[in-house]
């Protein structure tokens, strides 16, 4: 199936990782990798599967690349009924409060704007033992999988 | 033939513009030039050792060398005659060799032993190879400064042993910090608290120390969102209480000299109500960097610079990083700069009338390079050597870490 896979960052983990995902998934499907900076509410098809991994800054804030899409998402009031997506979190415990909070919203933004969520959001964290691909690649083959079969589309 | 791109220093701003340049044309040969045996700069001496999280976008540096083709020549110092080399070999040579030397206050008494500087405590903190001793400081610190970095050591040093486990700091910082019997530290700003230079997060991690109480006095009020974050973020402090450790925010003093005989004995300033003296064993200054003595000539440079704003310095030389704008910004501005340069270096290399250059054979079989492997060899000693609550215990002298680097041993996975 079509993915796109949107990624939100400052420092480049979250790029690095949405490459690495793309490279893992190619081989099955049509894969493109979007910084969130050059994508517009207004690019979304309900015929695409939109992977998205997103660090947190500030106190549990969206990155800086992913600060203009939001912006976009709430002045244009977009409407995105029929999009479904996945959202992967980048963070680091040692911000405890706002641990992820920038994936957190994220998610709170596509589904207040009518956006389906698929599978549940899976956070990595900085300050843990786990590498960031270890738990995304499993997460993104199983929201893919389900996504098929809630899209209708073989893979 | 492809193009030849040096850059000189492996910090950051090195490794996202070698990243970014890779990233559009993969065919292009870069290489990374640095004065330390060991890449990565400022991401390996500067940020905190408790933080290891920022620490982590070395994963995405260690991936020029190891799967883009980007090549590490460690313990090569470029100067003047060394950089008409590089330029004279490779179609481009960018200059990203940061800016290390310590910001004077310019008041008397400031070279009083006992005066210290923060940058040559953090390079003696983090085991920088060209480091001082570590010094004494006292019972009683005055710490001028309201930036991250005086953040981050007022952390360090108020935290207790076991607030340190994960870190890397090593083991004789560790015992230093242990004998260090520091009572009082006064965090001194020039400005008022909303206009501190600090983020409010490193802030309010303050909060999470167990062994402080925390006084903060007059930190004033603002209609500005961001000055009120910080503002917010201190007034949570004053929850944290109990500790040994006094810390004491001040705000909008400026110092005047540093006073003692033979050594700091007194920080004066001058504040709204007058002066004011603050009784100190050791003064500590985190104010800010400087280019300082360094064989690039480096304000030259930059000050005569054909467009400065964009980075390139003369037709073929560029500049990036804290070398080119000064000592402001963190890992993620360095990252756009380089982005930007990156984009501006490809479009000069597509209309470059003149044949490919050479490029790394000017380096290759120089004497006592450090190249990428020789670094994978000094990381595994690192790794392997940390202690149980230790990440890494990094090699703290040039000469062991070129042992190591030119040990015929294979590296220990
Ligand atoms: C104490 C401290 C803590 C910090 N903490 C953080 C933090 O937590 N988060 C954050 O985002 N930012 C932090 N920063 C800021 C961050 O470190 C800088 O923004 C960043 O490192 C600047 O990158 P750079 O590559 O321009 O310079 P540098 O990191 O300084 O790298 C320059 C490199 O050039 C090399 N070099 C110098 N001269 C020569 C020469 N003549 N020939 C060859 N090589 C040379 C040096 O050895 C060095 O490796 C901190 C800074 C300091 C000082
Ligand atoms: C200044 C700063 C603030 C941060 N704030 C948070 C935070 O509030 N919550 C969190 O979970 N992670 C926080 N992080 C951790 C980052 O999200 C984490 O390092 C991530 O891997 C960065 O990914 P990126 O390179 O894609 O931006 C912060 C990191 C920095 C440097």
């Amino acid at each position: 199936m079509m993915i796109t896979i949107l990624y939100g960052t400052e420092t480049g983990n979250a790029e690095m990782l949405a490459e690495d995902i793309a490279a893992e998934l190619e081989a099955d499907h049509e894969v493109t990798v979007t910084n969130l900076s050059d994508f517009a509410p207004t690019d979304f098809d309900a015929g695409t599967f939109y992977l998205m991994v997103c660090s947190t800054y500030g106190d549990g804030e969206l990155p800086a690349s992913a600060q203009p899409f939001a912006e976009a998402m709430a002045a244009a009031g977009a409407q995105l009924l029929g999009v479904h997506f996945a959202a992967f979190g980048l963070g680091d415990s040692e911000y405890d409060d706002t641990f992820n909070g920038g994936s957190q919203r994220l998610v709170d933004l596509m589904v207040t704007h009518g956006a389906t969520q698929i599978g549940a959001r899976v956070i990595h964290d900085a300050s843990g033992p786990d590498m960031a691909e270890d738990l995304a690649f499993p997460w993104a083959s199983e929201v893919v999988a389900l996504a098929c079969e809630t899209m209708g589309e073989a893979a | 033939m492809s193009r030849a791109v040096a850059i000189v220093g492996a910090g950051p701003s090195g490794c996202y513009l070698a990243q970014a340049l890779l990233k559009a044309e993969p065919d292009l040969a870069v290489d990374l030039i640095d004065r330390l045996p060991v890449p990565y700069g400022l991401v390996r001496y500067g940020v905190a050792p408790d933080h290891q999280g920022t620490k982590a976008v070395i994963r995405q540096f260690a991936r020029l060398f190891e799967r883009q083709g980007a090549q590490f020549f460690g313990n090569l110092a470029v100067d003047g005659p060394l950089l008409d080399e590089l330029r004279a070999n490779y179609d481009a040579v960018v200059l990203a060799a940061g800016l290390s030397a310590d910001r004077a206050l310019g008041i008397p008494g400031e070279d009083l032993p006992g005066v210290v500087r923060a940058g040559a405590l953090t390079r003696a903190l983090y085991d920088h190879p060209d480091a001082d001793a570590l010094p004494d400081l006292g019972r009683r610190v005055v710490l001028m400064g309201n930036g991250n970095v005086a953040i981050d050591l007022l952390r360090l040093l108020a935290k207790s042993p076991d607030e340190l486990a994960g870190s890397d700091l090593g083991l004789a910082a560790t015992d230093w910090l242990a004998t260090q019997e520091i009572e009082d530290i006064t965090i001194v700003g020039r400005s008022p608290a909303a206009a501190a230079k600090f983020d409010a997060v490193m802030v309010k991690e303050l909060g999470k120390l167990s062994g402080v109480t925390i006084e903060v006095v007059d930190a004033g009020e603002t209609t500005d969102p961001e000055g009120a974050k910080k503002i917010e973020a201190l007034a949570g402090l004053s929850a944290t209480q109990g500790g040994s450790t006094h810390i004491t925010f001040r705000f909008g003093l400026t110092p005047i000299a540093a006073e003692g005989d033979g050594r700091v004995e007194a920080v004066r300033f001058s504040g709204p109500s007058g002066e004011e003296t603050i009784v100190a064993d050791s003064l500590l200054t985190a104010i800010g960097f400087e280019a300082g003595v360094e064989p690039l000539n480096r304000d030259r440079l930059i000050t005569s610079a054909a467009e400065a704003g964009a980075g390139l310095i003369a037709p073929g030389l560029y500049a990036t990083g804290w070398f080119r704008r000064g000592p402001r910004g963190t890992i993620p501005e360095n990252r756009a700069d380089a982005q930007a340069l990156a984009t501006r270096i490809l479009a000069d290399l597509a209309v470059l009338p003149d044949a490919p250059k050479p490029g790394r054979a000017v380096l290759t079989g120089r004497a006592g390079i450090v190249t990428y492997e020789g670094w994978q060899k000094i990381d595994a000693a690192e790794t392997a050597a940390a202690s149980a609550d230790r990440c890494r215990r990094k090699i703290a002298t040039r000469a062991e870490m070129l042992a190591l680097a030119t040990a015929t041993k294979e590296p220990v996975e």
